[in-house]
């Protein structure tokens, strides 16, 4: 327990510092401006800052990546409460009950009780990654390479079930993920694979490149075929600061919801997403009145929003500690530690103690920085939604384009990028969700070294895979889960779960 | 996922060949990318287990890739399901065609000619664009980006390049 204490003590002194706070604050205004923001997400947005952080130290570089994350789960929320859209995913059930308070005159208690609950979220969740932080290390200590490898199919057996749509055609994601990641140059033999003879693809597809042009520049081909949609009426915002009988209504929700979000956000394979739904399936089998749900009831803000930023990031966790991303997001998070020179994993949290507690507290910070500063600006973040997307999308691709060119200086990275788009506008067209083939994509490599170093160690008998016991539980795990999404009662309960 | 009414209703529907457009599209292509695959590591080693070749993973991953390939096009074929929507060539060719001007302009003379370039390309994009706002609005993007870019961070980009008379 002094150990946490000390070592959260360290955290803040360094993330206290004063380019660090600053950073801290970039990353959490950027974020709430791309949340707010419908069309842009945290992905092609950390993608396109990547590169600027090269020159930062990596603590405040991460520091900053991680409060955009954070940051646009705050802003998606905004937009949902006062317009009706949701800026992200996470933000959809917040529609349902907030637009509803906002339209009976209470948008600013909504847009209160949502940040009022973030923040006791946040501070909870970061306890909880402080906690769990040390164990959790210790464990992936005794860990080897055939651990290693289960956890990883473990992992993106829960991305399967937990993607939205189709299980089959998840499967392909990430298999094209898997697939994408083995082009380049065979580290062991130093043979090329999957090049066609193309010397841009010798040292294999740059993360951020592949991460801009399926994800980013494939939404913005996407949206430009939907006719823009304008929120019409704004409802006024009124007061900020809930009453009593609110903050009495909400407190249990929010407890709740914390919960909620910080299990499911520790899940491998983006359970950070489920937290907000079972939040407010939760708050609605509970409420003595569920008919109120949909009309404004305020528990079903209060829990959802919690949930959602608990599980952002508690999400951290498995990153930090194991050095596996549970979504594309963390995958992220591993491309810019990497190319700070450090190894995502249980090693971190040693060697790079400073790092490793600095952003933890930092995340703390942030929190009350979209609380104290970011609410009151309400107003501001909504204005911005008079921008309109066709002035919007040519400075989301000159941004790009300059990002993606200084990563390595590489104008055929631009073209590779634009390749890139064209086939994530294709795999949109065809119904296919790109954020598995991203995971699959970062964990394809870490999961072939891991394989070949088992094996190596066992001789070449696959049998090892099966004598490790946690190695083969945790690939007993995956079959389950993975079988568990076919049986037809499941897959209907996962199919009511995100259209509610 | 809707399940459209099943045959059941008694009213016999316009029998279609292909239930699902979207998924059998879909299956073919990725059979087709598992061809490739397949193709392309023919040559290399598949090693022992006890020294994998470089080829193993790849062609296990395509391997499996080509059964979802199969059964989404099965699915396509037999299950009622989403039909493909009309692709739109505007906003991807002009996007492409901005994305790649950039590549060609940022070494050869700089960010200050390439950044309004992405603009304005893409600008033909949306049909929604208005070009004088546009033009505006690129040359202040531009600005911005340089300063940000050069100067605040000071990465290595080139902002104007005039052979044999200036590089900034």
């Amino acid at each position: 327990m002094n150990d946490l204490f000390s070592n959260l003590a360290r955290g803040f002194s360094t993330a206290l510092t004063l380019p660090n706070l600053g950073l801290c604050l970039i990353g959490c205004m950027v974020g709430t401006l791309i949340g707010v923001l419908p069309g842009i997400g945290p992905i092609a947005t950390i993608t396109m800052l990547l590169p600027i952080t090269f020159n930062f130290d990596p603590v405040g570089a991460l520091i900053m990546l991680a409060g955009i994350y954070y940051g646009a789960q705050y802003g998606g929320s905004t937009t949902a409460i006062l317009v009706n859209i949701p800026g992200e995913v996470t933000a959809i059930v917040t529609t349902l009950d907030g637009h509803q308070m906002a339209r009976q005159g209470r948008a600013g208690v909504a847009l209160g009780i949502a940040a009022i609950g973030s923040f006791f979220a946040g501070c909870v969740s970061t306890l909880v990654i402080a906690a769990l932080a040390a164990p959790l290390v210790k464990l992936a200590l005794l860990f080897g390479p055939a651990e290693y490898f289960a956890l990883m199919v473990t992992g993106l057996a829960f991305a399967v079930v937990l993607a939205r749509g189709s299980v089959p055609k998840a499967v392909a994601m990430i298999l094209i993920g898997l697939l994408l990641s083995a082009v380049g140059t065979d580290l062991e033999t130093g043979g090329e694979r999957l090049t066609f003879g193309l010397t841009a693809l010798t040292s294999g597809i740059d993360f951020a490149v592949l991460a801009m042009g399926v994800i980013g520049f494939a939404e913005v081909l996407n949206n430009l075929e939907a006719p823009e949609q304008r929120a019409l009426a704004k409802a006024p915002i009124g007061r900020l600061l809930p009453g009593r009988d609110d903050l009495k209504a909400s407190a249990a929700p929010i407890l709740r919801g914390t919960l909620v979000g910080t299990a499911l956000g520790i899940l491998p394979g983006n359970g950070a997403v489920l937290g907000p739904y079972a939040s407010y399936a939760l708050e609605k089998k509970l409420a003595k009145d569920p008919r109120r749900f949909g009309r404004g009831a305020i528990e079903g803000v209060a829990g959802p929003e919690s949930a959602n930023n608990a599980g952002a990031q508690s999400s951290f966790i498995p990153l930090l500690t194991l050095g596996i991303p549970p979504n594309a997001v963390m995958a992220l998070m591993v491309g810019a530690m990497t190319i700070h020179g450090i190894i995502p994993g249980p090693l971190v949290m040693t060697k790079n103690a400073t790092l490793f507690w600095g952003m933890i507290a930092s995340m703390w910070i942030g929190n009350l920085m979209l609380l104290v500063i970011n609410l009151p600006l309400v107003g501001i973040w909504v204005k911005l939604l008079d921008v309109p997307y066709r002035l919007l999308y040519p400075a989301i691709l000159v941004f790009s384009c300059i990002g993606i060119y200084s990563v390595n200086n590489s104008p055929s990275d631009v073209v590779l990028t634009a390749i890139f788009a064209l086939v994530g506008y294709a795999l949109i067209k065809l119904g296919f969700e790109t954020a598995p083939l991203l995971l699959g994509f970062v964990l394809g490599r870490l999961m072939e070294e891991n394989l070949r170093r088992a094996l190596l160690i066992a001789r070449g008998s696959f049998a090892t895979l099966l004598q490790r016991p946690v190695a083969a539980g945790l690939l007993v795990v995956a079959v389950i889960v993975l079988l568990a999404a076919i049986i037809p009662a499941v897959r209907r309960g996962r199919e009511e779960v995100f259209t509610e | 996922m809707s399940e459209p009414a099943n045959a059941s209703g008694g009213v016999v529907e316009r029998r279609r060949a292909i239930r699902s457009s979207q998924n059998f599209v879909a299956g073919l292509t990725l059979l087709a990318v598992a061809a490739i695959a397949l193709f392309a590591t023919a040559d290399l080693g598949e090693g022992r287990f006890y020294a994998v070749g470089p080829a193993l993973l790849p062609r296990a991953v395509a391997t499996l890739l080509a059964l979802a390939g199969a059964g989404l096009v099965a699915g396509g074929l037999m299950k009622e399901g989403d039909m493909l929507t009309r692709w739109s060539l505007r906003g991807p060719l002009f996007v492409f065609i901005a994305l790649v001007a950039f590549a060609l302009s940022i070494r050869t003379v700089g960010l200050a000619v390439a950044g309004p370039t992405v603009a304005l390309i893409s600008g033909a994009a949306s049909p929604e664009t208005r070009p004088r706002e546009l033009l505006l609005f690129a040359l202040l993007v531009t600005a911005l980006s340089i300063g940000l870019f050069r100067f605040i961070l000071h990465l290595p980009i080139p902002i104007l390049i005039i052979p044999r008379l200036l590089v900034l």
